[in-house]
């Protein structure tokens, strides 16, 4: 059997391994029993252009309903794009069919919100983790099957006992490296985690989030880490892109987000993290948002903020979308890029912040969808449950 | 408005605690299987217009604390021991329906889950009436006004449209303003939040805890506060008690207890949160194990196995709940050194 392995030693780190152009995601709404009429969209990822490097860490941050994870699954192709391409080690994912897709699919992993759910309850670990091997032709020889499954376990932390065992006979923390392991098993470049902590414990997400870090430096692998909690973002991240209602608003540099944060959004988001110092609690300003996130069958116009933007302004704000772009700001670096038509100003402090009265946004009213939104509540579909 | 939700003229601490729960210990017992007990021991004062913080990992026993002080575990398959005396007056002890006359009027609770905690088919304007129609004997003419005004009090925009809406057609955060609202229609001196803001997304997590901070300095109701997450108990308790396995295993005021834990349990807390503020790249110290690797608190600390500062002791013996010279409880042998803690 050939290593895998040895087709990347010829990519260099730091070349784009997925490129993100122009993507937009959007599912239809359907109403009536003999005709399936089509009477809106939930926009989920609406225009997204995004480059994950070879071996870096890329963490994507939003609230519920910001298309985050329909992102993640659309870049593995298990979403189908409305527009736009994802380039994947240079082809085209979305034109790929049948068998090569399933071939190319090796490549990338996924790891799931709920180790629970995820997991075939009736599966031992080891017939769970040789099940993705076999598909993809690594399960050739008994003996190098089995020497794999051992160092499997042993990279993310469980006993070889483990193999015989059911899902059900483990902890969430455990469970969540049963997932990972899954995820190895068929020595992928990708791996897409979608809030790989978030079901656990407090004091097992730690133990999760260094696993993480581990195996990155171990394999080179690629991630992209998509999370509602920024701090956890933050940590493992070397890359974040903030989204808001199916967009990015920000991207840069890890420690430069935090330092800097430029976007409106990215600061309210910043400042309304809770942080474990009363001292600082007592100390820091807030930005607090008014009203709610707008429903994503019905995104505002222009910039998708402005309904709950403190620094909006008279002209441009409400009819004029602004691109992501390279801003004009001291200390902010060539990757930060922010999709704000006034962030120079707001920065040097020339448009001041005011208040904002909150509009009501419905849920999703389901007999009304053109009126109050989608049915599917404020989240987009793939983000519920 | 400004009236009847004005600072309370008996919300002074001199006057002792409000709520004073001691011994509580909550047993659940199903047919032929071994009793586990989920709250053992917990004792606390609550004192007027003060914010209690009980914290802890799932399993710990502070919702089932929360909910044995409401009176809502269901009566079979459990026991409940010990006191909670609120103004003289046991709680535990009250049959169900005086305990009924008592929630909702003087302690009011509020839920994680708005949206299964309100009724799905009765409006937002019924559901508040309801609570005053009950305690107060207002007719709902009467009440409606007043429900409205609740709902502005607690930044529900467009109020009188929203009193005919049902709880579907509110979002998460919008939902748990109402169930605020509810539980304030009767002003009740005692209010309980178990994980309040868990299902919201954080600015709407921010909004939450910003009015709940404002309503207990504008009302002088006394908050429990029940949540997983330290950073929230950072900004808005007056008095931090952290919860393992059924028992409270460190109390202080909430500037010492996150200025220097004493317990290696907090103390594991709060290195492994990744926090907004540190410097990145530095490694997480996590806590080993999982909050099931317990031991019996009868015989040993239920936190020995996951223990970084575990000595023989802790595996054969109790430790007793001891207080220390700063004013803080503990329930440690071979507590945190404070010289050892890495934010001083």
């Amino acid at each position: 059997m050939a290593d895998p392995r040895t087709s990347r030693t010829k990519a260099q780190a730091g070349d784009v391994l997925v490129d993100v152009r122009g993507l937009k995601v959007h599912f239809p709404i359907k109403r009536g029993v003999i005709f399936d009429r089509t009477v809106g969209h939930v926009y989920a990822v609406d225009g997204v252009d995004l480059q994950l490097r070879r071996g870096e860490t890329y963490g994507l941050v939003g609230e519920s309903g910001c298309g985050k994870s329909t992102l993640g699954r659309a870049i593995l192709n298990l979403e189908t794009p409305t527009e736009g391409t994802v380039l994947f080690d240079g082809e085209d994912i979305a034109s790929l069919k049948g068998e090569t897709l399933r071939r190319k699919r090796q490549h990338m992993q996924m790891v799931f919100q709920d180790p629970m759910s995820s997991l075939d309850p009736r599966q031992s670990v080891e017939s769970l983790l040789v099940e993705g091997m076999r598909a993809h032709g690594l399960d050739t020889d008994k003996a190098a099957t089995h020497a794999r499954l051992r160092e499997l376990l042993q990279a993310v932390g469980l006993p070889p006992a483990a193999l015989q065992k059911y899902p059900h006979e483990f902890s969430g923390g455990q469970r969540q490296r049963i997932g990972i392991a899954r995820a190895l098993s068929v020595d992928p470049e990708l791996i897409v985690a979608d809030e790989p902590v978030s079901a656990l414990d407090v004091s097992v997400q730690a133990q999760v989030l260094n696993l993480l870090e581990e195996l990155q430096d171990e394999f080179g692998l690629t991630f992209l880490v998509v999370a509602h909690d920024l701090a956890v973002v933050r940590h493992i991240s070397d890359r974040i892109g903030v989204m808001y209602l199916g967009g990015l608003v920000e991207e840069s540099e890890a420690g430069e987000l935090y330092d800097l944060p430029l976007h409106p959004y990215t600061r309210a988001l910043m400042s309304a993290v809770p942080v474990p110092d009363p001292v600082l609690e007592d100390t820091r300003e807030q930005i607090l948002l008014t009203g709610d996130l707008p429903s994503p069958s019905r995104p505002p116009s222009g910039c998708r903020f402005h309904t709950r933007c403190p620094w909006r302004q008279p002209t441009r704000c409400d009819d004029e979308r602004p691109q992501l772009r390279v801003v004009d700001v001291p200390g902010a670096s060539e990757g930060h890029r922010v999709a704000c038509h006034w962030v120079e100003a707001i920065a040097s402090g020339d448009v001041d912040r005011h208040e904002v009265a909150a509009e009501y946004v419905g849920s999703g009213d389901a007999t009304t969808p053109a009126d109050d939104g989608s049915p599917f509540g404020p989240a987009s579909v793939q983000e519920i449950g | 408005m400004s009236a009847t939700m004005s600072l309370k003229d008996d919300a002074t601490p001199s006057t002792g605690p409000l709520l004073s729960v001691e011994d509580l210990r909550v047993t659940f017992q199903r047919h032929g299987e071994k009793p586990f007990t989920a709250v053992d021991g917990v004792s606390f004062d609550v004192h007027p217009g003060q914010t209690v913080g009980l914290v802890g990992e799932s399993g710990c026993g502070k919702s089932v604390t929360s909910l044995a002080l409401m009176g809502l575990l269901p009566k079979r398959g459990n026991r409940v021991e010990g006191r909670a005396t609120y103004e003289g007056t046991d709680l535990l002890s009250l049959s169900d329906k005086e305990m009924r006359d008592r929630r909702g009027r003087d302690i009011a609770m509020i839920f994680q889950d708005p949206l299964s905690s309100l009724n799905p088919v009765v409006s937002i304007g019924i559901q508040v009436t309801e609570v005053m129609e009950r305690h107060q004997g207002m007719s709902r003419k009467d009440a409606m006004p007043r429900a409205r005004d609740l709902l502005e009090r607690v930044g529900i925009p467009d109020p009188n449209a929203r009193l005919k809406n049902y709880p579907h057609q509110l979002s998460g955060g919008m939902r748990q303003r109402a169930l605020i609202a509810m539980a304030l229609a009767c002003e009740p001196r005692l209010l309980i939040a178990d994980e309040p803001t868990t299902a919201l997304d954080v600015t709407i997590q921010a909004q939450i805890l910003a009015l709940l901070k404002e309503l207990v300095q504008d009302t002088g109701t006394a908050l429990i506060m029940i949540t997983h997450d330290l950073g929230v108990v950072a900004g808005l308790c007056d008095e931090v008690n952290v919860l393992y396995a059924g028992r409270i295993v460190e109390r202080g005021d909430r500037h010492r207890l996150f200025a220097r834990p004493r317990h290696p349990y907090t103390h594991g807390l709060l290195s492994s949160i990744p926090r907004l503020d540190s410097p990145r790249g530095e490694k997480l110290t996590p806590i080993t194990g999982s909050v099931s690797d317990n031991l019996p608190w009868t015989s040993a600390c239920a936190f020995a196995p996951r223990c970084s500062h575990a000595l023989d002791v802790c595996r054969q013996e109790s430790p007793p709940w001891e207080w220390e010279s700063d004013g803080r409880g503990l329930r440690c042998f071979n507590p945190v050194d404070p010289e050892e803690v890495r934010r001083g």
